[in-house]
Parts: C-alpha cells; structure tokens; sequence
C-alpha cells in the first residue's frame, strides 16, 4: 500500500505539503538548539602556552545536596580560583621529569590571598610526554583528588575560569528552547496533520467502498507521516545548522558565549531531528487516521463533505478538563511560594491552556458566531461568511488554533520579560535611598577601592555609606545552583538602602550574618527563617555558614543573598573593592573632590543604579529575546502554513460561489470576514491561554500576578499576528483565484 | 405492460444474490429526523440488470448504499452474495466488496493521484492479489481503453473514458454484483448510451442494479423498482423509456403535492 502512498504524495503534494513545511520548521529549530546546546568553544592558551602540564586547585565546587538515603553528589564550575599554596612550586620541581616551575597569579577570577598563587605552570624534561608527566604529578601531589591537572587542550581551560561559567549558560540556552519547540511543533504538525487527512475524506470514503479495511487506510496515514516526519527531518538539517551557527555567533557578540565558540552540528542531528519528528507525525497521524478509517463508505456519493457540527463529548470532556488543570495549576502556584516551583508552573501552564484552547476551539467558534449573528445585518457578504464559520465549525477552528497559538506563545515569553525587567526597574529604583553614588568606568564589578569607602564615609554630613559589589554565590536551593548576589559594607545599611526588610534588621551585616530574599528563604528553595543557619559557597569554593539576620523583598536589586564583604574579600576573584559605593548626606562638591582623586571614578544620582541593573538584564534579556525570536518564526511558519492549507482547502467552495455569480470584490469580503473572525477569535484566546501562563511566572518573579505589558509591544504583536493571519489568508484566496483562471 | 406485484417481489428468493427484508433507514434524530427507506423488501434475481428509479429523495441512492453495505439499515436484514451483512465485521464486509461487489459511482469514482491502470487494479491491490499487467489491460480493452491510456491520470481523461475505467475496475475482479449510483449523470446523452451499452454487454452474468432517474436507462434493463417516499411503489419487467417517464412524472407530482 505504500507505493501508492508515494505516488499520492508525488502527483498531489497540496494536501501534505503543510505538513512537511511544520516538521521541516520542527527539524530546523531543534538542530538549531541543539548545535547551539553543544557548540564548541576554544579556551586560548594565553601564557599558559609554553607550559606542558598546569596544576589549579581544583575548579569545581563538590556539595553533597539532601540527606540521608536521598543524599545526592553534586559539582559545578566555580567562578574564581581556589588557588594553590606557593611553596607547592618546590614539591612539583622535585618530581622527576620536570624541567621548571612557574607560580602564575593575576589571571582573570584569580585569587589574591597571600601565600597562594592562582596556577603552577610545569615544563616536562626532554624525553617526557606531558600525560607521563602529569601522572607523576598527580602521584606526588598530597591528597592529589583536590587538584585540577591539565594537559594539552585542557590547559586553556584553566586560563578562565569563567569562559566555562560563561558556555555553560550559552549552552544552557539551548536546552531552554527546546521543550518551547517540542511543545510547539507537537501543536503545528497536529494541526496540519489533522487538516491534511481531513482534506482527504472523500478518497478514503472511496478507498473503502473499493474495500480497503479500516486497518488500510490507517495504515496508509500512518506510512504517509511517517515518510512526511522524515522528509522533513532531512529537510531541516542544514537551515538548522545554519541557524544554529548564526545563533552561536550573536551569542559571541553578546558576551554570552565565549570568543571563538563554533557550532559544530553533527550529521547525526538529521537522524535526531527526524526522531523527535516521528512520534509527533506518528501520534497525530494516529488520531486523524482514525478519524480516516472511520469514514463512512457512504460519504464517497454524498454531495457535500459534510462534518459533524457537535463538538464530540470526550473532546469536549478533555478540554474542560484542560481548563481545569490551568485554573488548578494556578492556584497551586498561589500557595506553592517558590520561584523554583512557580517557573517550573509556566509551562505545564502553557501546554494546559494550548490544550484548551485546541480541544475547545470548536465549541468556541460556534459560541463565537452565534453570538456575532447580529453582524449579519453587515449584508451578504457577512452573512455568507457567518453561515460558512456555523456550518463547518471544525475546519474555522483549525485556523482560529495557530493563531491563539502564535499569541500565546509569543504573549507569555515577551511578557514575562517584561514584567522581570520592570519589576528589577522599580524594585532597584526604590531600593536606593542614598542621595548619590559613586561608580567607576573600569569594566571590572569592584573598581572602587576599599579606601574610597572610608574617605566618604569620614565625610561631613554623612549618613550612611555603603559598598555594594556584585557576586556568584553558590547555594543548595535544593539543587546546586549558583545565585546573583552582593557583598555590601559599611553603613547603617538601612540608611542608604531600602531593600523591604520584612523581618530581622539590616542596618549592618557582620562577620557570621546574612541576609536572604523573601522569595529565596521560602519553603521549597532555601527554607530558611529569621535565625536560621545557612551556608553558602563563595566563588572559590569556599563554604560561609552564617545566621540569617534579615530577609528582604526586594530581591531584583541587589540579588537575592547579601554577605559582609569582609567574608568575600580574598574569593571573589576579583581585587578587593566594590562596584558602587552609595553615599547619603554628603556635600556633593566634596564628595567630587573625594571622587576626582581616583581615576575613573565619578559620581551620579541614584537613578545610575538602575540604569546600571537595566544593563545587566539587558544581557540575559538578549537570551530572552533570542529565545522569543525562534518562537515567533516559529508560530509565524505555523500559523501561515495552516491557514494557507485551510484557505486552499474551500477551492470548491470558492469556485460553487463564482458559478452562481459572486463577484470576485464579494468573494474577497466574504474570506476577510472569515479572516477577521479567525484573528480575533485567535487573538482572544491567546490572550487567555497567555495570562494563565503569566499570572504564574510573574508572582514566582515579583510576587504579584499581574504582569506589565507595556501598550506598544502588545499592540505590536497584535498587529503583527494580525496582518499576517489576514494577509496570508487573502494571499491564498488571491493566489486560488488566479490558479482557476 | 405494467403489472403491479409488490406481495411478489417480497416473496425470499433463495438465490438471489442481493436480498433486502423490511430495510429501513433514518437519519438524524428529534425534529430533523428524516425516513429514507421505510420497509422495503426486494430481491434483485442472479444475472438480473434491474434499474432502480424515483425522483430526488425518494431514497434511491439509500436503498443502493444499504443494499451493498455502504450504509448500515437502522432496521431489517440485507444479505448480499448469501451473507447477512449485519453478522459480518466492518473487516468482513470490506472483504466482500473488494472480492465480489464492483461499484460505478456518478462521478469522483476515481483516485485522481492513481493511474488508469493503478486505478483499475485498486480492489485487487487492496485485497493483495496478485496483479498481472496483462489482465488489467484486457479489463481496459474490454471497455475500450488503449494500453496508451493505462498510464494517464484521470483528469487527462473524458467524462466517458472516466467512466469506462470505473467500469473495467468493477469488472476487474469479476464480481458478482455491480453496484452503479447515476452512472450516467454527468454525460452527454449519447456517451452515457455508450456506456450503458458497454455495462450490458461486458456484465453478461453479473446481477447490476443502477440507481437513476433518468428513464432511458432501463432500455437495456431487465427489470424497473420505482420508489416513492421511501417505499417500492411497483416493479415493472422489460420497462420501456416512454412508460417509465410517464410512471416517473406521476410519481413526482405525488411527492409535491405532498410536500404542498
């Protein structure tokens, strides 16, 4: 039966080519992901080039998370060296084969501790590989497992510690996408897949008076997606790589990924790609193969390729059972206060209402038109289009999908970036409360030295001074994970700062005290309360137990955990010193004069300090925005391709009208009346599949379910979904006129 | 002659290859609820070319699709070529009709992305046959396709030709009984006579019924079954056009003033 399958789809290819547009789309993104998920990126050897073998401490971070039976082993890559004793340069010159030593301090996420050096370059004697050379390194090293010995390539590894911090996040960024793509293609290739054998009835119907089993005319459908998923995974393979590379190269551009980093797909991602293809084509072939095989034998004589106008009982029971699950899901992210477990909400939250909004959409459509009778009295054009929409509820709905589709999906990325960026505005906005602040022009976070500090403190008039420096604080939340946070001197803290503190006191922070976020210390991630004892990891590794002696809301602007930069100081990576220094109560000529005896340092209102949040967002916003973009081509493609194929699909229709005398200007009103009624149903439903989504992620955010959306991008996306729904629309009814001429 | 036998036609005939017993059928349900066929008994004898005729809505073209178990009665028995279709699986009866039913419809008989030849050989391929080339091809000549043709696809074809290939594939597995739904509808009067011509003379042994209303049909038929509001109205032998039309005309006046 296959044969004919192939010679079906060779001689005919309009009813499937929607489907091998949605899988190709499918195939591209996902190689894109993941070549992007594995790029491959060069370490330079900078001075480490002359060396055979580098000794580090070693560079990741070892916790054991949970207790007990559940006790887990964990590691991540620590931001800053360990550093390694200096005296250990004269043991590693004892061992046999090494030629000379160099103790290497100064590299960048370096240690300034005295008495440690960030790295020991080792030379090899003449005759001795670098690998037998590292053996008898690691031999003679005492208690050798807390080294990191490197040879070869993996020398550059060593050089930055932070270019691996740096791709492991860009490759993260790739493996955000894809449960988006899955989720997505899953809904496109059913859509298209569904509205392609449906096209179809009436050659089934055919089929099975000729006396094809119903097992047949499955298995055909089923053979047809099967090849289609294929096709289409093969198809996709070099856009995807292409894709892929251009991603790799703006994350480069963006600081994301470090300098040089390459994609390098591999052939067998086409092989991948058509896997995932597969049971997505297979299972949604299923559904609408059976649909197919069902087809009564009888519908091959009927004049009309009439359907089913209820909405069947169990579609409908699945959809409300859908709805269910998005108002249930909300309301457990209402009691579940945790941002861990909010996020984790958003998407079940966003596949629950695309569900929605797919099984419903029928019902919905018929709602919709009922009670758009009225608009009837628009004249006949409305009228005709009305009874088109009420008589073939299905067909409208499969349009009226990839448009809530579109919004939904787009709605809920670009708005819950929204709604983090302006909460990290007004929250940081309001958290300053010192009249001026002190920065530096150095790229470095702790240009200012620990002396300018006391200067403007020792000021006349001053209030409260503090020194604020950013920093990567690694925490058990339960999982390893690593947190922005700060490390802040000086004070009375609650002088220059006003970070909400809801319980406890952070006029200062000593020695043994830390404060945490609201949203950081709830149940369910860190599970902390006022009094408790926590520890965390400083950027080498270091661990700091200390009592919390406040939580705070205002976790977006500073971060979510604050400790003394006493602790800090010496493991950080970084000099010692802060990012800003924030003065309240100084003269502000004086403290001019105090800025201009360093260079580079200057001062500003307050509001530099938001400004200076908006730019590190601006950063993983990038991502965001990344991110949005291969869900908006995706959805666009979608969305385009589905309603083309359901606009080509009324041909008969179209051509019955023109027979009785529908001009062509009539014709084109009555498909925009369609088209306006798909886009607005669509819209509106995407909007209501998206505010589920968003009340969800923006209280794991700040705290609060409503999200901002600001008018323009909103009207934006409205305006865009629009127009190309319409447009693409118009277009095939343009494109259908023509081809019957 | 027109001979009334109703009470006749009822009486089983064993042999019969298609047999319909108190066959109703209803669609829709509450207030929509409408009766295509409402009791009919009728057997269409073995070798016998009947015409079955009414005007539209007279349940004609139910009466077919329940005879050769497209549709399901909502009430009564069918047995077609001795089986009684409501006993036999959806597998079953799929069986039967690629084996031993041929069916020409109106039009869209065709798999237009099938060749001729494919299209012939579809009940044969379905039933996993073997398939010889030079079997299809006489199938064709029978009805007057060039082995030229085989390879054409059916929109490259005429109305006529269209409907020669349906027949050669209904003839293809050397059925039983033919089933024709207005095989002749959408051709021009003398290539539907062609056509017609060409059933009777390549079906010599087959049982054909052919739904119509078209009463130069049953110029070559046997037999005439009128229906009437889902009824048998009267069955007339050797039917002749003029009488049939009159017959027809009386029929359709009755609907309307009915529907009046």
């Amino acid at each position: 039966m296959s044969g004919w399958v192939l010679a079906g789809m060779r001689r005919n290819p309009g009813p499937v080519i929607g489907t091998v547009v949605a899988a190709a789309t499918a195939a591209t993104l996902t190689v894109a992901a993941v070549s992007v998920g594995t790029s491959h990126s060069p370490a330079p050897l900078g001075r480490l080039t002359g060396a055979d073998v580098v000794v580090a401490g070693d560079t990741l971070l070892h916790v054991t998370v949970g207790r007990g039976a559940g006790a887990d082993p964990e590691s991540a890559p620590l931001p800053a060296y360990r550093g390694v004793p200096a005296g250990l340069a004269r043991e590693l010159a004892r061992v046999p084969g090494a030629a000379k030593t160099t103790r290497e301090t100064g590299f960048p996420g370096g240690t300034a501790r005295p008495g440690t050096v960030d790295l020991i370059a080792v030379t090899a004697d003449p005759g001795v590989s670098p690998g037998t050379l590292a053996h008898r390194i690691r031999d003679a090293l005492p208690g050798g497992a807390g080294y990191t010995i490197a040879t070869g390539a993996a020398r550059g590894g060593l050089a930055d510690p932070n270019l691996a911090i740096e791709r492991a996040n860009g490759q993260a960024l790739g493996g955000a996408v894809i449960p988006f793509l899955l989720m997505a293609a899953l809904f496109a290739l059913a859509a298209t897949t569904a509205l392609s054998v449906n096209l179809r009835q009436r050659r089934f119907a055919l089929l099975r008076a000729m006396g094809a089993t119903r097992g047949q005319v499955r298995r055909a459908v089923l053979a047809e997606q099967a090849m289609l998923a294929v096709a289409g995974g093969l198809a996709g393979y070099l856009p995807g790589a292409a894709l892929g590379a251009a991603g790799v190269r703006a994350l480069v551009a963006h600081g994301m990924l470090p300098p040089g980093s390459t994609a390098s797909p591999s052939p067998w991602l086409a092989l991948f790609a058509c896997a995932i293809n597969l049971p997505v084509c297979v299972l949604s072939g299923l559904v609408a193969a059976r649909r197919a095989a069902r087809t009564s034998p009888a519908q091959v004589v009927r004049e009309v390729n009439y359907e089913r106008r209820r909405a069947h009982p169990v579609r409908v029971l699945l959809g409300l059972v859908a709805v269910a699950s998005v108002v249930a899901l909300n309301v457990i992210s209402l009691h579940q206060s945790g941002p861990g477990v909010q996020a984790a909400l958003a998407l079940p939250l966003l596949l629950a209402g695309m569900a929605a909004c797919a099984l419903l959409s029928p019902v919905l459509v018929r709602a919709v038109a009922a009670a758009a009778r009225p608009l009837r009295a628009a004249g006949p054009t409305a009228r005709l289009a009305l009874a088109a929409i009420r008589a073939l509820p299905r067909r409208t709905a499969s349009a009226v999908v990839p448009v809530a589709m579109a919004v939904g999906m787009i709605g809920a990325v670009a708005f819950s970036n929204t709604s983090i960026a302006h909460a990290a505005d007004t929250q940081s906005a309001r958290a300053v409360t010192a009249g001026a602040v002190l920065t530096s022009s150095r790229p470095a976070g702790s240009g200012l030295e620990p002396a300018l500090l006391a200067r403007a403190g020792s000021l006349p008039g001053v209030r409260a001074v503090a020194g604020v420096s950013s920093l990567q604080i690694a925490v058990t939340d339960p999982d390893l994970e690593y947190l922005g946070g700060a490390a802040i001197s000086g004070g009375p803290l609650d002088r220059a700062l006003n970070l909400g503190v809801e319980s406890g006191h952070l006029n200062e922070l000593r020695n043994g005290q830390i404060a945490v976020s609201a949203i950081e210390a709830s149940s369910g991630v860190l599970g902390v309360h006022l009094g408790s004892r926590v520890t965390v990891y400083l950027p080498d590794g270091t661990p700091y137990t200390a009592t919390v002696s406040a939580i705070y809301a205002r976790s977006l602007a500073l971060g979510d955990v604050l400790i003394p930069a006493s602790v800090a100081a010496g493991h950080t990576g970084t000099p010692p010193g802060y990012g800003q220094i924030l003065v309240d109560g100084a003269h502000p000529a004086q403290l001019a004069a105090v800025a201009s005896a360093y260079p580079g340092v200057h001062v500003a209102g307050r509001q530099v300090y938001s400004a200076q949040v908006r730019q590190n967002n601006a950063q993983n916003g990038f991502g965001d925005l990344l991110i949005l973009g291969v869900i908006a081509a995706l959805a666009a493609v979608t969305m385009a391709n589905t309603l083309a194929v359901a606009t080509f699909e009324r041909r008969r229709h179209v051509r019955l009208l023109a027979q009785v005398g529908a001009t062509r200007r009539q014709l084109a009103g009555m498909f925009g009346w369609q088209a306006l009624f798909v886009t607005v149903v669509g819209i509106a439903a995407g909007v209501a599949v998206c505010a589920g989504a968003l009340a969800a992620i923006n209280r794991a955010v700040t705290g609060s379910p409503v999200p901002y959306v600001p008018a323009g991008p909103a009207a934006l996306i409205v305006a865009t979904v629009a127009a190309l729904a319409t447009g693409t629309i118009m277009a095939s009814l343009r494109a259908m006129s023509r081809s019957r001429a | 002659m027109t001979r009334e036998q109703i009470e006749d036609a009822g009486r089983p005939d064993q042999a019969a290859p298609v047999q319909l017993a108190g066959v109703s059928k209803r669609f829709g349900r509450g207030r929509g609820r409408v009766t295509a066929l409402d009791g009919v008994t009728l057997s269409f004898p073995a070798g016998s070319f009947t015409a079955v005729l009414g005007a539209s809505g007279s349940g004609k073209s139910t009466l077919l699709q329940c005879a050769a178990g497209l549709e399901r009665p909502s009430s009564g028995t069918v047995r077609l070529c001795g089986a009684d279709l409501a006993r036999l699986s959806d597998r079953q009866q799929a069986r039967l009709r690629r084996q031993r039913i041929g069916f020409v419809f109106q039009e869209l008989n065709l798999v237009p992305e099938l060749t001729v030849g494919e299209n012939i050989a579809l009940p044969l391929r379905l039933g996993h046959r073997r398939v010889d080339r030079s079997g299809i091809e006489r199938a064709a000549a029978r009805v007057g396709l060039t082995p030229g043709q085989m390879r054409r696809l059916p929109s490259e074809l005429s109305g006529g030709q269209q409907q020669r290939t349906a027949i050669a594939r209904a003839l293809a597995v050397r059925p039983e009984v033919i089933f024709a739904d207005e095989p002749t509808g959408s051709l021009d009067p003398h290539t539907a006579q062609g056509v017609l011509r060409l059933l009777r003379r390549t079906a010599d042994g087959t049982t054909v019924v052919i739904v119509t209303h078209d009463p130069q049909v049953v110029r070559f038929c046997d037999r005439a079954v009128f229906l009437g509001a889902g009824r048998v109205d009267s069955i007339v032998d050797a039917p002749e056009p003029g009488q049939v039309a009159a017959r027809l005309h009386a029929l359709g006046e009755r609907a309307n003033g009915r529907d009046a």
